[in-house]
């Protein structure tokens, strides 16, 4: 029985770490723009059909998954340099129907490239490891790498460095930023390239063992909402806390209860939330921002 | 504070929302005149197309689309043009339900085929049944064709598959399984039929678990069958998932033999199953093994042409689902060809086939039976690096 719950508790944590990147990538455009990305599952889409697409055409499996994680970043930019940029008075309400948009669009170009069937990329290298009757596919070990690689290194940026600390500067001063001289159309390039790049990680990581297809980033974004809202929005390392717990409680769900009720938890948690406790998990909140 | 829980509450809820926007239509067909004598004869299709189901709808969408050309560039039926008019359900119950509406009133189908799973078939069937047009089904379920009078089917029913799967479970010895069901209409009984026909073989079904088509993490279902107690393992659903389903089983670390239904009759199984798929035995059509064919084969002559054929226009293989395809098409032409468009005697007609060799069987329909193929119409395949391999007619 406890190798059971172990077993849940190992896979709901690689699920949990694709919820964990997207909400990373949520999280990191909007404590710039205060901007709701809808596209962010798309990204992840996008890039594991690209790079299945490149190693269809002969290009190694490595090769393929770098160049499909940096055009997808490539193309994170593109869509706030022609989308998002061209929206003078942005609002959040705005942003969620124009990201929709973008989705959707996005959605239909994948359809139309690569047809409507689901695949997936072969995993990755390494053995699935046995321990105690616990068995955990490399594959997983690469989702949770990724998370912590590419989730460590973005809260590392914004939290440590100048240039993050200045990002965040824009979305909560933006007059104030641009007087002690930090761009805002440069923030917001970067703050879409680092959504892009947590998004094709996701994405291509994910890809082995739950499969790309064009219509599976929209649930996936959406739940990758759901922890960032457990963050509150704001805080990484609260989002990806949230997005560990997420898929645990999906998978325990699956496991104890019924696997038909799993894509409800993650609607079931955004209601609590947002009912009981809108700021998230964050602990340490400061009553006086308004 | 207030505000700020409110202007944080609203984006949230209408990000919640964009979930059931995502459902948006697309038609794949035209619409033009009625259907009287003279005109072309109008044949509507609803496929599952995109969605769970595209690995079925796809296959079929091109069969379709290959034969209604052929039939046409040689002159149609009786001179008479056949127009194909394709519809996607995007693989779920209300898009079939729909499509099939409008192929009945707006384009005036004289005849209907689909869908590809049993559930959107389910739910084109009383729309048939009101409407007194012929229905032909390329799904499994023995439900969809239960006591109809318009509706008939070209897959395998999933009883005679069943029937195939215990008949080699008590050959080996099995006296206990445990089985892991789509949660769809495809795998709807499935676990009442094993517990009715294990019993006249001594074998005992110990655990069920379900899983939808559209689930990508098969931990918890894999989890619970390896504690279950069983000498054999059933895995019935369709590709991806099936295959996604024995890959999860295998990574897990169990090591019991595994049934799989003839919903993974492609090629795509192996795509989501890889390696773990070595070994599983599924009853399916002669389809995917037809070089391994006994010389003396009856079907081996039309799959081998249905496959040639579909090679030559897609450039990649067919699977059983194309096949069902191709049989519906054909069933439909041949009583055309006898008794026009009146549905009465359309419907008449087909419910007197018998004898039509197709790809999934060899086809006897009568007033009581409207899926026409019986256990004969199935091997059992094993699977073997990377493609099914025949084990026993």
């Amino acid at each position: 029985m406890f190798t059971d719950f172990l077993q849940l508790t190992a896979a709901g944590l690689s699920q949990g770490s694709v919820y964990a990147l997207l909400a990373v990538g949520l999280i990191a455009i909007y404590s710039v723009r205060h901007i709701v990305n809808i596209a962010q599952g798309e990204f992840a889409s996008l890039a594991g059909l690209g790079a299945l697409w490149l190693v269809a055409a002969g290009m190694p499996l490595a090769l393929a998954v770098v160049v499909a994680v940096l055009s997808v970043t490539v193309v994170a930019i593109a869509i706030e340099r022609l989308v998002i940029a061209r929206v003078k008075n942005m609002t959040t309400l705005i942003s969620i129907i124009l990201t929709l948009g973008v989705s959707t669009l996005l959605q239909a170009l994948m359809l139309l490239l690569w047809g409507p069937e689901a695949r997936g990329l072969p995993a990755f290298a390494g053995s699935n490891i046995d321990l105690a009757g616990v068995s955990i596919r490399s594959q997983e070990l690469w989702m949770l790498g990724a998370l912590v690689v590419v989730g460590g290194g973005v809260l590392l940026f914004y939290e440590k460095t100048r240039f993050g600390k200045a990002l965040r500067a824009c979305a909560e001063q933006p007059v104030a930023a641009r007087i002690v001289g930090i761009s805002p159309v440069l923030a917001s390039i970067a703050a879409f390239a680092i959504a892009g790049l947590c998004g094709a990680v996701a994405g291509v990581v994910s890809s082995p063992i739950f499969l790309s297809s064009w219509s599976g980033g929209l649930l996936l974004g959406l739940k990758g909402f759901v922890a960032a809202v457990l963050g509150g929005l704001v805080s990484f390392r609260a989002a990806v806390v949230g997005g560990l717990l997420l898929g645990m409680l999906e998978s325990y769900v699956a496991g104890y209860v019924d696997s038909g009720f799993r894509d409800g938890v993650a609607f079931f948690i955004l209601i609590l939330v947002l009912i009981v406790r809108p700021a998230g998990l964050v602990i340490r909140r400061a009553e006086a921002r308004v | 504070m207030k505000w700020s829980r409110l202007r944080f509450a609203i984006p949230a809820a209408i990000a919640t929302l964009a979930l059931g926007l995502t459902a948006c239509g697309s038609n794949l067909g035209g619409d033009s005149g009625s259907g009287d004598e003279e005109g072309p004869i109008k044949i509507g299709a609803v496929l599952d197309i995109t969605g769970v189901g595209a690995n079925l709808g796809v296959p079929e969408q091109n069969t379709l689309k290959m034969l209604a050309k052929k039939l046409n560039d040689s002159g149609g039926i009786d001179g008479r043009e056949v127009e194909l008019i394709i519809k996607d359900n995007q693989s779920t119950e209300d898009g079939a339900a729909k499509a099939t509406t409008q192929l009945i009133q707006d384009d005036k189908v004289n005849l209907l085929i689909g869908a590809s799973r049993t559930g959107p078939s389910l739910a084109m069937r009383p729309i048939a049944e009101q409407n007194k047009i012929p229905l032909i089904s390329v799904a499994a379920n023995a439900s969809i064709v239960e006591g109809s009078e318009w509706v008939f089917k070209t897959a395998q029913n999933d009883n005679v598959v069943i029937e195939r799967i215990l008949d080699d479970a008590q050959d080996k010895g099995y006296k206990k399984v445990a089985l892991a069901r789509d949660a769809t209409g495809f795998g709807e009984g499935i676990a009442d039929q094993i517990t009715a026909m294990g019993k006249d073989r001594g074998i005992e079904l110990t655990a069920t678990e379900s899983f939808e088509p559209s689930a990508t993490d098969f931990t918890a279902q894999m989890t619970k069958l390896r504690s279950a107690d069983a000498d054999a393992v059933i895995i019935w659903g369709i590709t991806p998932s099936a295959g996604l389903a024995q890959k999860a089983y295998k990574q897990i670390g169990v090591d019991k033999p595994v049934y799989q239904s003839h919903g993974v009759g492609n090629k795509e199984f192996f795509d989501a199953a890889g390696d773990s798929a070595d070994g599983v035995i599924a009853p399916m059509g002669r389809l995917l093994v037809v070089d391994q064919l006994p010389a003396d084969d009856k079907q081996a002559d039309v799959i081998k042409a249905y496959v040639d054929d579909y090679k030559a226009e897609f450039g990649s293989d067919p699977s059983t689902f194309g096949g069902h395809a191709y049989d519906a098409w054909n069933v439909a032409v041949e009583a055309f060809k006898k008794a026009g468009t009146d549905p009465e005697k359309l419907r008449d007609t087909i419910e007197s086939t018998t004898g039509l060799v197709g790809i999934s069987g060899i086809f006897n329909f009568s007033k009581e039976d409207h899926s026409g193929l019986d256990a004969s119409a199935l091997i059992l395949a094993v699977a073997k690096n990377g493609r099914w391999n025949l084990d026993k007619v």
